[in-house]
């Protein structure tokens, strides 16, 4: 079970990422969740100064910028074979 | 009731006809850049190149210049301004250059400063821009100052978020591809003879222009004296190409993450076609159109030109990609806001008295100074909006003091924002912020409009002075308090 988290007060931004990782997740058929972080303090939790943040298994994999889902998917790859 | 009626069709003529003016004549040549402009800041400037600079043990001659380089460089929407305001707080260089931040970004940003520019006038946004450098430093020192025994707790925190992991500056593509954006704004806003006049020019001859131009002032009836604006035959056919633009990028590059399309090819085509085409000057003659090609036409085809080069050769898919959708984020969020919020004014405009604001905030008092800064903290406009406002209160007599005053205190102090301040920093501090910003507006304000009221320089420096005096007494005091209670506290270890 994966746990993919978007960090990301609710902007545009944030949630085209939501987007493209429930893509990349569903275009590999893994079983995973996706979580939204709205509140700052969680946020700030991460080392990120911009927003969007993408969190895999509590790896922050990216920040500030939208990645494509061919990234994320080689990340969620990434974490499944670490884990 | 026909009286009622006839009060709403006018109201609605005004708002309609602001509309029309400022899309015709104002937005193109310097929003559109602008929003390229922005776009490419977000995009193609490393985050790593300006944030290094505001780790927890940087000096404070490099952390506050760089709060402020990052206000105006990075922070080109509220997504970004939250977490890096947090983030200097929190875990970088501490309270005062994260409120030098907070206080510069939204005045300082690109789309703002060119807005302002091109609205109202240049020496107004350099006014803007350099009375929020001064006192952005200024509240951000003092703020650190009075509060330096609470930021003990960000001792605790790593400087890793700050480190320079991959420093790398701007490669030098991207910083050439954002300067030529740059140079596009320019050459379209300045106002140089060599720009503006027509080198060559070109007579259509269309029968009956001068008919439609005739009827277009009637639709939109202006008055010249009063600083309003009609629309003309140009302004429409760029009103068309706005519209278009819009359809056209709905499908273009709000799909840019799934690749590049004939859709996105079309829109960039269409973005430049508009640009060139805002750049001539065209008259309704008696006997048809009279097109001038002026020096502003040439300047930008070469700079769209070289853009197309750089964007196809140097650039890579992803730095592309980034650009345009991040410009394209900006205009969605942005636009619209302003597009209601120019509408607004223009059936405000119907309303509101010149008398009143005469009589308010006429001439440079202190009275008028500390009604704009009321105005600003009470009134709560999505971005940019404030611009049109402005604008309006120009045009029905506000003084161009109380205007500025207004000006710097609204971006910066909402409720909204205050809200988000006093969740970061706490209620305290934040309180004490928006009282400084209150009395620093106002400061702002009474200087500049003594400034256009003709006082001689020497007595403007006397009263900075003045002013910096105190306000450097009460940093003193500030500082003997703590620096003895940290004695007091070494003492006790």
């Amino acid at each position: 079970m994966l746990t993919i988290k978007v960090l990301g007060p609710g902007c545009a931004n944030c949630r085209k990422l939501e987007q493209i990782a429930r893509q990349a997740a569903e275009s590999l058929g893994i079983d995973s969740q996706i979580v939204k972080v709205t509140d700052m303090k969680d946020i700030m939790a991460y080392e990120i100064l911009q927003t969007p943040g993408l969190v895999i298994n509590e790896k922050l994999v990216s920040s500030g910028r939208i990645p494509t889902a061919g990234a994320v998917v080689d990340w969620i790859k990434a974490a499944g074979q670490a884990g | 009731m026909d009286a009622l009626i006839a009060f709403g069709s006018q109201l609605l003529q005004g708002g309609l006809g602001n509309l029309a003016a400022y899309l015709a004549a104002h937005v193109l040549l310097c929003l559109l850049p602008a929003f390229f402009i922005a776009g490419a800041m977000s995009a193609l400037i490393p985050k790593q190149a300006v944030t290094r600079f505001l780790g927890r043990n940087a000096r404070r001659t490099v952390s506050y210049p760089a709060a402020a380089a990052a206000g105006s460089l990075l922070a080109v929407c509220s997504c970004t301004i939250v977490p890096l305001f947090a983030g200097i707080f929190r875990k970088g260089a501490g309270l005062g250059p994260a409120i030098t931040f907070l206080f510069f970004a939204p005045a300082a940003n690109i789309l703002a400063l060119v807005y302002t520019g091109s609205v109202i006038g240049p020496d107004f946004a350099l006014a803007r821009l350099l009375l929020s450098l001064v006192f952005g430093v200024g509240i951000g020192l003092i703020m650190a100052l009075v509060f330096s025994n609470d930021d003990a707790a960000h001792d605790r925190a790593t400087d890793t978020l700050f480190a320079a992991q991959d420093a790398r500056g701007m490669h030098r593509a991207a910083l050439a591809f954002l300067l030529l954006w740059v140079a596009l704004l320019l050459l379209g806003t300045l106002k140089l003879d060599v720009l503006t006049r027509a080198h060559l020019s070109l007579d259509l001859p269309l029968a009956g222009v001068d008919a439609w131009q005739q009827m277009l002032d009637r639709l939109v009836p202006h008055d010249p004296g009063k600083g309003e604006e009609g629309v003309s035959v140009q302004g429409v056919v760029l009103i068309g190409l706005l519209v278009s633009i819009g359809l056209v990028a709905w499908r273009g590059l709000e799909t840019i993450h799934d690749g590049v399309t004939g859709w996105t090819r079309a829109s960039l085509a269409l973005i430049a076609a508009t640009l060139l085409f805002a750049a001539l000057s065209i008259q309704a003659t008696a006997d048809g159109l009279r097109i001038g090609f002026t020096g502003k036409f040439f300047g930008i085809a070469a700079a769209l030109a070289l853009l197309r080069h750089l964007g196809r050769n140097r650039l890579s898919a992803e730095e592309l990609r980034d650009w345009l959708w991040e410009s394209w984020r900006f205009v969605k969020q942005i636009f619209p806001l302003l597009v209601i919020g120019v509408f607004i004014v223009g059936m405000a405009r119907v309303v509101i008295r010149p008398e009143w604001i005469e009589a308010i905030a006429g001439t440079n008092s202190l009275l008028g100074n500390l009604a704009g800064v009321a105005f600003g903290v009470f009134m709560y406009f999505p971005t940019l909006v404030e611009v049109p406002i402005a604008r309006m209160f120009l045009d029905l007599g506000m003084h161009r003091g109380p205007l500025l005053a207004y000006l710097m205190a609204d971006p910066e102090l909402s409720l909204q924002s205050i809200l988000i301040i006093s969740a970061i920093i706490g209620k305290a501090k934040a309180w004490t912020y928006v009282g400084l910003v209150a009395l620093f507006s106002t400061t702002a304000g009474l200087i500049y409009g003594a400034w256009v009221d003709g006082t001689s320089p020497f007595l403007l420096v006397l009263w900075l002075v003045g002013f910096i005096a105190v306000v450097a007494v009460l940093l003193r005091v500030a500082n003997r308090r703590s620096s003895l209670s940290q004695e007091a506290h070494h003492a006790h270890h």
